[in-house]
């Protein structure tokens, strides 16, 4: 029996979720396969509908974690197994090297040794980064960590011998750790559903169609073009963008489920754009806007009575390029107003959905449904996106619940 | 104050629509991606959103009056990429069969050719009469042997011209009155639904035949020919292989039926009563132009209807497209024309008389029955997607101000002009 409580995933859920389950005097794991905790949402540009930077939020769970010593996290660390059952499991957690020790914070000196660029998976590609790197400015734990790619190269001895010594350890191996913990707690959360699966949305084949969660990436002060939202193709800031809700969502031949936030991205991005570009158009291309409750609602009217925005009901079913240089022409039936509508933009902003991590990586001693979210049962409880699609508010919400329900479990069974 | 508008929403409607194939009508959500993704749809009047909008809705005359079902070839692209499995192809497909039954009449001729039994039990009735008549000719007139005549095989001598054009004639006639009543009824229509101006007795105007043929059915079958539309079809542009010789096929016996009737019907039969030594009777010689055509003709037909039944089972097995118990009858009475009329022809030439006659009795049944079904079954669509396609271009032009209530004459003096 134990007492302990697992959080896989060290998102906004998981961070949540343990947080709260510490502060009830529980000790409690994070495993988190990313080298930072924050998930998605360190990822994120602002909040809807506050429109707050993701700082605020993290900031304050980072403190919690910091001053709490009931909470071990590791982070480049996955779950490869879980057996036993409610109030007894045990768990099998490899934690790969990161190749750097914690005091690990500035790699500038090993970036100038470095010599092999990678396309930058935290800003989708729009940027690269060196074989040693810190994959954002906010990271926490802030450590500087080598990519596996280059550990056994002659590169990484280059970029050991530039650090400061003690910094960089390229001897580490992956270790295996073994946990006993009385519940579990899944937080895995979500990936943009891949864009290039909808053939005819032209992401990938026609320049200038990009997705929310780049446009997030580039409207962070922190992205890849410092905050200011521009065309890939030539990098000049567009005149006119286009919305294409749905991409991939409420879709049978995708993902079958309304993924719950993209219409309020949208609607967040749209005052991005206008207060970056005021001059600019909108247009946005929907089946129905879904911005459920009264802030949500209201936020929606505000953009609804902004003249530069024009809402279209129809979904984009045809995406190619325009007569102009790096324009993108729009299809979709116009089914209010009647017709066939091309609307040639110079940014084409893909709406795309969330995909539970369940649904490419299992873990051994979960159950998952059909589209890959977790299926709660005693002792495996799930929360936030890896459950269902939801927003951060409601993530954090269900974080606080799924740590109230591992609680009843293990007190329940130590009792 | 705004205007309200009831709606009568017709459950029966709904229901035809969903017995008829259209069953996953009720899932759609009015995304409008396949009126997107759809190659044929135009760009004022997209189709196929609106319609299942007003298939849920159960608006019977919506639907009545809307072209745009027929300018549906049903590829199947709309369906692949619905995002509910509602299957806009085949609903489409369901609006068209029922479209059928309701211009047809009498309605129990459809009921019943809609059927594979139906359609087999006609054919039976067909080569009865057929029989009968031979019989009761060969008995009063010809005094050839009955039923097998003797000597070397020779259509004619089993039932000749005459008796033929007695049987066929009123079954043209027939369906030939069928057909102009549901056109008629279908223009009108789909007038209506156009938005085209009605006079002030009410009704719907309609070019005069000769503007109607040059300027709208010309170019209409110019373009049903060629299969340039049916070309563009997305997912089952193979199809149209299969479908282009079918069609060929059809124009090319038609074009040999009415060139032998005229000569061995009328030429042959005025020079027989006038006494002439000049005797014009099939079978004509293998080398005969007209005989070839008519091989070539078999040939496409047999070929074309069996590229159609493979294509159409591959696609359903995909789930591109369904298929209903029509859909399988119409593919397998082309067939049987097709190779009973071949078979006819071979076991003449093989000298097989015992089975050569009565498969040409089979292969009359199998024609008359064929061409019954024209105005009643899918084989309609030949009927009301020619007039689809013709209506199209004249409400166009409507529209434009350049057609209706007269106006066609100056605008064709003008084009005669240039």
């Amino acid at each position: 029996m134990s007492n302990s409580i697992l959080v896989i995933g060290g998102g906004f859920a998981g961070i949540t979720a343990a947080v709260e389950a510490a502060e009830m005097g529980h000790d409690v794991y994070i495993v988190e396969r990313e080298d930072y905790l924050g998930g998605r949402v360190a990822q994120l540009n602002k909040y809807f509908p506050k429109l707050c930077p993701p700082t605020c939020g993290l900031e304050i769970n980072f403190k919690r974690i910091r001053t709490n010593p009931r909470i071990t996290f590791y982070t480049r660390a996955a779950v490869e197994s879980i057996s036993g059952g409610p109030g007894d499991y045990s768990v099998k957690v490899k934690v790969e090297p990161k190749y750097t020790t914690p005091a690990c914070t500035n790699c500038k000196p090993g970036q100038a040794a470095a010599t092999t660029e990678v396309p930058n998976e935290f800003n989708f590609g729009m940027d690269t980064r060196k074989g040693i790197y810190l994959a954002h400015p906010m990271a926490f734990p802030n450590q500087c960590v080598i990519d596996p790619k280059i550990a056994g190269t002659d590169e990484a001895k280059a970029i050991a011998d530039a650090m400061p010594a003690g910094l960089v350890d390229l001897s580490q191996q992956p270790e295996t750790v073994e946990l006993n913990v009385g519940a579990v707690i899944v937080a895995t959360g979500w990936k943009p559903y891949d864009p290039t699966r909808m053939d005819n949305l032209g992401f990938g084949k026609v320049d200038n169609v990009v997705t929310n969660m780049m446009v997030e990436r580039m409207a962070s002060p922190s992205g890849p073009t410092e905050g200011k939202i521009v065309r890939p193709s030539d990098k000049e800031e567009p005149k006119t963008i286009g919305f294409v809700q749905c991409a991939g969502s409420r879709d049978e031949n995708h993902l079958p489920y309304c993924s719950y936030i993209c219409c309020m991205a949208t609607l967040k991005q749209i005052r991005y754009i206008r207060e970056q570009m005021p001059e600019a158009e909108v247009y946005v291309f929907y089946i129905d806007i879904r911005s459920p409750g009264r802030k949500y609602e209201k936020f929606y009217k505000a953009v609804k009575e902004d003249e530069k925005v024009h809402f279209i009901k129809g979904k984009v079913a045809e995406v190619r390029p325009g007569s102009e240089p790096g324009s993108v022409v729009l299809v979709a039936e116009d089914t209010v107003g009647g017709g066939r509508v091309e609307q040639q933009v110079d940014l084409a902003v893909l709406a795309t959905g969330m995909q539970p991590t369940g649904a490419e990586v299992k873990i051994a001693g979960i159950d998952y449904d059909e589209d890959g979210f977790v299926v709660p049962k005693e002792g495996i409880i799930p929360c936030g996106c890896a459950k269902r699609p939801v927003d951060v508010v409601s993530s954090a919400q269900s974080a606080t619940a799924a740590a109230l329900k591992a609680v009843q479990t293990v007190v329940r069974r130590a009792g | 104050m705004a205007e309200t508008k009831k709606l009568q929403p017709d459950i029966a409607f709904v229901k035809g629509v969903m017995d008829a194939g259209g069953d996953t009508v009720n899932r759609c959500y009015q995304c409008a991606t396949c009126s997107v993704v759809c190659p044929l749809s135009t760009e004022e009047s997209p189709f196929p959103r609106k319609e299942m909008l007003w298939a849920q809705w159960g608006l019977a005359s919506k639907v009545a009056g809307d072209a745009d079902v027929w300018l549906c070839h049903q590829c199947g692209d709309c369906t692949k990429y619905c995002p509910r499995g509602a299957r806009p192809g085949d609903v489409l497909g369901a609006i068209r069969s029922n479209a059928i039954r309701y211009y047809s009449q009498p309605r129990f001729l459809a009921d019943m050719l809609s059927k594979p039994a139906g359609v087999v039990g006609a054919i039976i009735a067909a080569m009865v009469v057929i029989t009968v008549v031979a019989g009761l000719w060969a008995a009063a007139v010809t005094h050839h042997s009955f039923p097998i005549p003797e000597g070397e095989i020779a259509y004619h001598k089993f039932i000749s011209v005459i008796p033929i054009d007695i049987i066929f004639l009123p079954l043209v006639g027939f369906v030939a009155f069928v057909s102009y009543k549901g056109i008629t009824r279908f223009w009108d229509d789909i007038s209506r639904g156009a938005g085209v101006p009605t006079s002030y007795t009410g009704t719907t105007p309609a070019p005069s035949l000769g503007i109607l043929i040059s300027k709208y059915l010309v170019p209409a079958v110019k373009e049903i020919i060629s299969h340039e539309r049916f070309q563009k079809c997305g997912q089952t542009a193979e199809r149209t292989r299969g479908h282009k010789w079918v069609l060929w096929a059809f124009i090319a016996l038609f074009i040999v039926t009415t060139v032998e009737m005229f000569v061995v019907d009328i030429v042959g039969n005025i020079l027989r009563f006038s006494g002439s030594d000049i005797v014009l009777e099939t079978p004509l010689a293998l080398y005969n132009p007209i005989k070839i055509l008519a091989n070539i003709g078999a040939f496409l037909l047999i070929v074309g209807i069996w590229m159609l039944k493979t294509m159409r089972s591959q696609k359903t097995e995909e789930g591109v497209l369904k298929s209903a118990a029509q859909d399988w009858t119409l593919i397998w009475l082309i067939f049987a024309v097709g190779v009973s009329g071949l078979l006819a022809e071979i076991l003449r030439l093989a000298h097989v008389a015992v089975l050569a006659y009565p498969v040409y009795v089979l292969h009359l049944g199998c024609v008359a029955v064929l061409f019954l079904s024209l105005p009643f079954t899918k084989f309609g669509h030949l009927l009301y997607r020619t007039t689809a396609y013709v209506h199209q271009r004249w409400a166009e032009d409507v529209r434009a101000g350049k057609a209706g209530f007269g106006l066609e004459k100056p605008m064709a003096d003008e084009v005669a002009e240039h």
